[in-house]
């Protein structure tokens, strides 16, 4: 009954605070849908070619508008392409030699001009076209070097279309060896929401411990303790108020990517179980940061820095899989990480709740470890 | 059994090296009123605070109703209401809310808070603002619900830490007549001030503190005649005041002369009979009079009696 009280009067306090609302409603939501929307419709890049024509162009042409998200427009003047690149018209722009294909048929050098701005996709496109001309260029080239060495100009020229098809076998083992880190059904957003999900229900709780500062420093913590209800009872509303408004971040933040966006999350009741433990967590370390800051807007501010600081070190902002073997080690003392390591298994790997126990042991041990620590500081500060 | 509402015995409290309560022994009899006065930093908040089992004493023991009062005991603190001397509500819920918060806390039901919340509204003068939240409150309406909630469980001991600092005069006076109302209704109850004229109002025993020492106790009547009824003769005057201080004291009729920045207070038997030669001394020592009190002994006599200072600077 008591519990129940300080639990009402903490959530109604909570919903009073129009800045908790923006904090927890509108800010995660804007995040989201920014990062969703990244996520959802990726940038198409467009590239201007100037070609003469030919076979080993086309091909070159082709293998461009083959790749993912690239959109080829056919210029006729380089001067055009490179105007329409600064004005940002244009990502990039490709400039065959109009003597391309006798050159490469030749065994003769031609330059392929790329063109790009400083700034943004150049590299990534710079790659691309390697690819293509690599790929379209090692037959006429062999046949090239083959004849100047004296062979058969047509014999050397059907011998290579022979050999052509290992080119495309290299070009499909290239897609599906590997463990893509995505596999094919999941979008990227719904591995990009369970991060959000992590950094959000931390980075609440954190910033929620200021209110229990607050309670302390009005003095109405000690009043509590001047009625008869136990430090206990007191420790518990408290953490259980946290572990609401925790708890509450999360639904909120998974009911939206999944009316946004379609979000997967899996199996629900193995993603509650992990919202739960992992709740449970950024409780305890509210509590704690409640326990040993005295000022509330100081906790606020160093709730946010740590917030976002153990979501990076966590892998929730990057993904775990980018991280180097020294950071990877970091991560695994981050609760977060272990909570996305959840996720990812049931969003991505089908797993239910019995495939996910050890990391929600994780996470529990977790928050009984920091909510002991916070637990004990709060009665030394409470009765010193 | 006939305990005492409250007892103190040889209570201890230092912070490092201060000793902000030392050795504090007391009692309040059931139903009575006992005032704890003192000046700023005399120790009284501290003492509260042991009381009510806030605070971690360094010695001594209390008892409430003949129970021990510790901070690890719980089920004693419902027989004690705490009116701390900082205001300790929620500034953005409601005044009902703030009751029905710690009415719970109390372990009161929902129905009979209900009742007793009005009640104590009512009380407290903020029935017609009972929904209206509290940071919305003028500083002493706001200290009236601090008070409020104090009362709310029928404490059988209230503990009242300066309710009126900082209050306006009217609803300061609100305040005393509440506690007078309790008090008559047969609450015991423990009230700390600074005021000498609330503690000559309200208490029927007064405990005098200062360095965190009670230096003397009993009903103001006998408070007063600890200093042998001695009238208090006071001489506000420019000029070299601690010069005279010796030829004053020496005067035929004067037990005591103490000087502050501007003042002369001779302690005499009789006042009339020192008034005319006071005066003559402070011209012979070229003392510009400004004035000249006579006062029947009160507390604030008591107090600079016992400790050579005035109880408010
Ligand atoms: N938490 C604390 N840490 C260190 N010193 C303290 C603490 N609380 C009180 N003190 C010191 O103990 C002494 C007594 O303080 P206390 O608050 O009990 O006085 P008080 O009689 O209530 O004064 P006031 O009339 O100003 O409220 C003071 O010197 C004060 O500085
Ligand atoms: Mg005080």
């Amino acid at each position: 009954m008591k519990l129940l009280s300080i639990v009402s009067v903490g959530l109604s306090r909570f919903v009073r605070d129009r800045f908790n609302l923006f904090f927890v409603f509108l800010f995660p939501l804007a995040i989201v849908l920014l990062i969703g929307i990244q996520y959802g419709e990726p940038p198409t890049l467009t590239v201007g070619v100037v070609s003469a024509g030919g076979e080993v162009s086309d091909e070159i042409i082709e293998r461009l508008k083959d790749t993912d998200r690239v959109e080829i427009v056919l210029h006729t003047d380089p001067e055009e392409v490179a105007d329409e690149i600064e004005s940002g018209d244009l990502d990039a722009g490709v400039l065959l030699p109009d003597d391309l294909d006798d050159a490469a048929w030749e065994g003769r050098p031609s330059e392929v001009t790329f063109l790009s701005s400083p700034f943004g996709v150049g590299p990534q496109l710079r790659s691309v076209l390697d690819d293509a001309l690599a790929r379209t260029l090692a037959v006429p080239t062999a046949v090239g070097a083959a004849t100047e060495r004296g062979a058969d100009p047509d014999s050397a020229r059907a011998a290579a279309a022979d050999a052509a098809w290992v080119l495309e076998v290299v070009d499909v083992e290239t897609t599906t060896t590997g463990e893509r880190i995505f596999p094919e059904d999941v979008t990227g957003f719904d591995v990009g929401a369970s991060s959000q999900l992590v950094l959000f229900v931390f980075l609440t709780s954190l910033t929620g411990a200021a209110s229990l500062i607050q309670s302390r420093k009005l003095g109405v913590v000690t009043r509590m303790l001047s009625t008869p209800t136990s430090l206990r009872t007191i420790i518990g509303g408290e953490a259980l108020t946290r572990f609401f408004i925790a708890a509450l971040q999360g639904v909120y933040i998974m009911g939206a990517t999944v009316v946004l966006f379609g979000v997967n999350w899996g199996d629900l009741v193995a993603t509650a179980a992990i919202l739960v433990a992992f709740s449970a967590v950024g409780a305890a370390a509210a509590m704690l940061s409640g326990s040993v800051f005295s000022n509330d807007e100081q906790a606020a501010g160093i709730g946010v820095i740590a917030g976002l600081g153990l979501a990076a070190l966590g892998g929730a902002m990057l993904p775990v899989e980018l991280f180097s073997d020294t950071m990877l080690t970091i991560a695994r003392f981050i609760p977060h990480y272990w909570a996305i390591d959840a996720l990812a298994d049931v969003v991505r790997r089908d797993a239910g709740l019995a495939d996910v126990v050890p990391q929600l042991g994780i996470l529990l041990a977790f928050a009984a470890t920091i909510g002991a620590i916070a637990v004990w500081r709060l009665r030394v500060t409470l009765t010193r | 059994m006939g305990d005492h509402a409250l007892e103190v015995n040889n209570l201890s409290r230092h912070f490092g090296e201060l000793i902000a309560v030392d050795g504090v022994s007391l009692h309040v009899e059931a139903g009575e009123t006992y005032g704890l006065l003192g000046p700023n930093g005399a120790g009284k908040s501290t003492a509260i605070s042991m009381i009510a089992g806030l605070l971690e004493s360094h010695g001594g023991t209390i008892r409430i109703e003949g129970e021990p009062m510790t901070t690890r005991t719980t089920a004693v603190r419902s027989r004690l209401g705490l009116v701390p001397q900082d205001l300790a509500i929620y500034p953005d819920l409601t005044a009902r809310e703030n009751l029905r918060f710690f009415a719970s806390l109390y372990g009161m039901g929902t129905k009979s808070a209900k009742a007793r919340i009005d009640e104590v509204l009512e009380v407290i003068g903020l029935s017609d603002r009972a929904d209206d939240r509290a940071d919305e409150f003028s500083g002493g309406m706001k200290r009236r619900l601090n008070i409020g909630i104090g009362l709310l469980h029928h404490p059988r001991l209230l503990i009242l830490d300066e309710p009126t600092v900082g209050v306006d005069p009217q609803s300061r006076n609100a305040i005393l007549e509440s506690v007078e109302h309790l008090a008559s209704e047969g609450m015991s109850v423990l009230y700390t001030t600074h005021y000498m004229e609330e503690a000559e109002r309200l208490c029927d025993r007064i405990g005098i503190i200062d360095h965190g020492r009670l230096m003397a106790e009993g009903t103001r009547r006998e408070l007063v005649a600890s200093l042998g009824n001695q009238d208090r003769v006071s001489i506000t005057a420019t000029g070299p005041l601690a010069d005279a201080a010796e030829a004053f004291a020496a005067l035929d009729g004067v037990a005591e002369a103490t000087t502050s920045e501007d003042t002369i207070t001779l302690l005499t038997g009789d006042a009339t009979r020192v008034v005319a030669r006071a005066v003559e001394t402070a011209d012979a020592h070229g003392l510009t009079v400004a004035s000249v009190e006579i006062t029947q002994p009160d507390l604030e006599a008591v107090f600079l009696h016992l400790t050579g200072r005035a109880l408010r600077d």
